[in-house]
């Protein structure tokens, strides 16, 4: 069969291969494997996190705890202080839990082996869904129920643009909520589809190239090249998504809570 | 199968068409920014969030396109 062929009836496998299946328990009461690696990550997270505020000093020494709280304070100043200003401190908790379970899922699913649970619609759902109830009920406690249903338009306006205006910002509410989460799944799937391909383009073309005895097997190099260079982009789009999540989540926020 | 297939591929044209927008944008979005950092760093902060606003905002038509090319 031919190299190309191969590659297209392999890469039908691999999309199959990001389905979600159930590995623990049945259809009613069970785990896919997404689910299963999301309770990992989230072990993971919790040891982490834990394990430094045990060993917290005034001055650090140890350098893993250095890490985390740089970390840490990196969410604090730039996403909480920066964006949200007065009032940042009562956020940081939520802010900092969704930065590093995010960083954490993103950077577990580069490992091979391991899946990626933020590579699943149902889960990025989920974190979209805590981040739009949260913010929306920070605006709720901000100016009040009905107060708020108000400052969803802008003050200021011409009061017959009031209601148009009102329901194209309504529907812009609405979509941050898709957008959250469509585009870390968006991000992440599509990085390990990429990533998925140029593996098997390696491995394929080698055999191939190797059976026939042809120098075709020399493009494998290059497919491995361009698989390196890709996982080294996969790398900074991890981090990336896990803080565009929280900076959108943190300006969200202060849309919602700063008097218009 | 034939019809099938045209119809993937006709997704897959109709989210490509549907990105160029957002590019552009994101791209614009971010060369004022650099522009504007360059001319006045002390502002960076409230530019980038700006930013960062302005692409989410740009970036949801083609996720809308992304979304429509997989349930469609």
């Amino acid at each position: 069969m031919d190299a190309l062929e191969q590659l297209s009836h392999h890469a039908q496998e691999l999309q199959e291969s990001f389905n979600s299946t159930i590995v623990i328990g049945s259809s009613t009461f069970g785990m896919t494997q997404y689910v299963l690696w999301m309770v990992i990550c989230w072990i993971i997270t919790c040891v982490v996190v834990l394990t430094v505020a045990r060993k917290l000093t005034l001055v650090p020494t140890n350098k893993f705890v250095n890490t985390v709280e740089y970390g840490y304070q990196f969410v604090r100043n730039d996403m909480g202080e920066g964006i949200i200003g007065h009032g940042f401190k009562k956020h940081v908790p939520f802010l900092a839990t969704l930065f590093f379970f995010i960083l954490v899922s993103n950077f577990v699913g580069l490992i091979p082996g391991c899946k990626t649970p933020t590579g699943t619609i149902s889960v990025t759902w989920a974190l979209a869904t805590l981040s739009f109830v949260y913010f929306n009920w920070c605006g709720i406690k901000a100016h009040g129920g009905l107060g708020y249903i108000k400052s969803i338009a802008p003050s200021g306006l011409p009061a017959p643009m009031v209601p148009v205006i009102w329901f194209f910002e309504l529907i812009s509410l609405i979509l941050r909520w898709l957008t959250l989460a469509v585009r870390l799944y968006g991000n992440m799937f599509a990085g390990h589809m990429v990533l998925g391909i140029f593996a098997l383009a390696t491995g394929i073309f080698l055999t191939t190239g190797i059976e026939a005895m042809s120098p075709t097997a020399g493009i494998s190099v290059a497919w491995f090249a361009l698989l390196l260079v890709m996982y080294a982009l996969e790398t900074l789009v991890a981090f990336l998504q896990a803080y565009v999540f929280t900076v959108l989540t943190a300006v969200y926020i202060s849309l919602a809570t700063s008097a218009h | 199968m034939e019809i099938e297939l045209v119809l993937s591929a006709l997704k897959v044209i109709g989210y490509g068409l549907g990105a160029i927008g957002p590019g552009v944008g994101i791209g614009l979005a971010c060369y004022g920014c650099c522009v504007g950092t360059a001319r006045q760093p002390e502002v960076q902060g409230r530019l980038f969030t700006n930013f960062i606003i302005g692409a989410a905002l740009a970036e949801a038509l083609a996720l809308i396109g992304f979304v429509l090319a997989f349930i469609l």
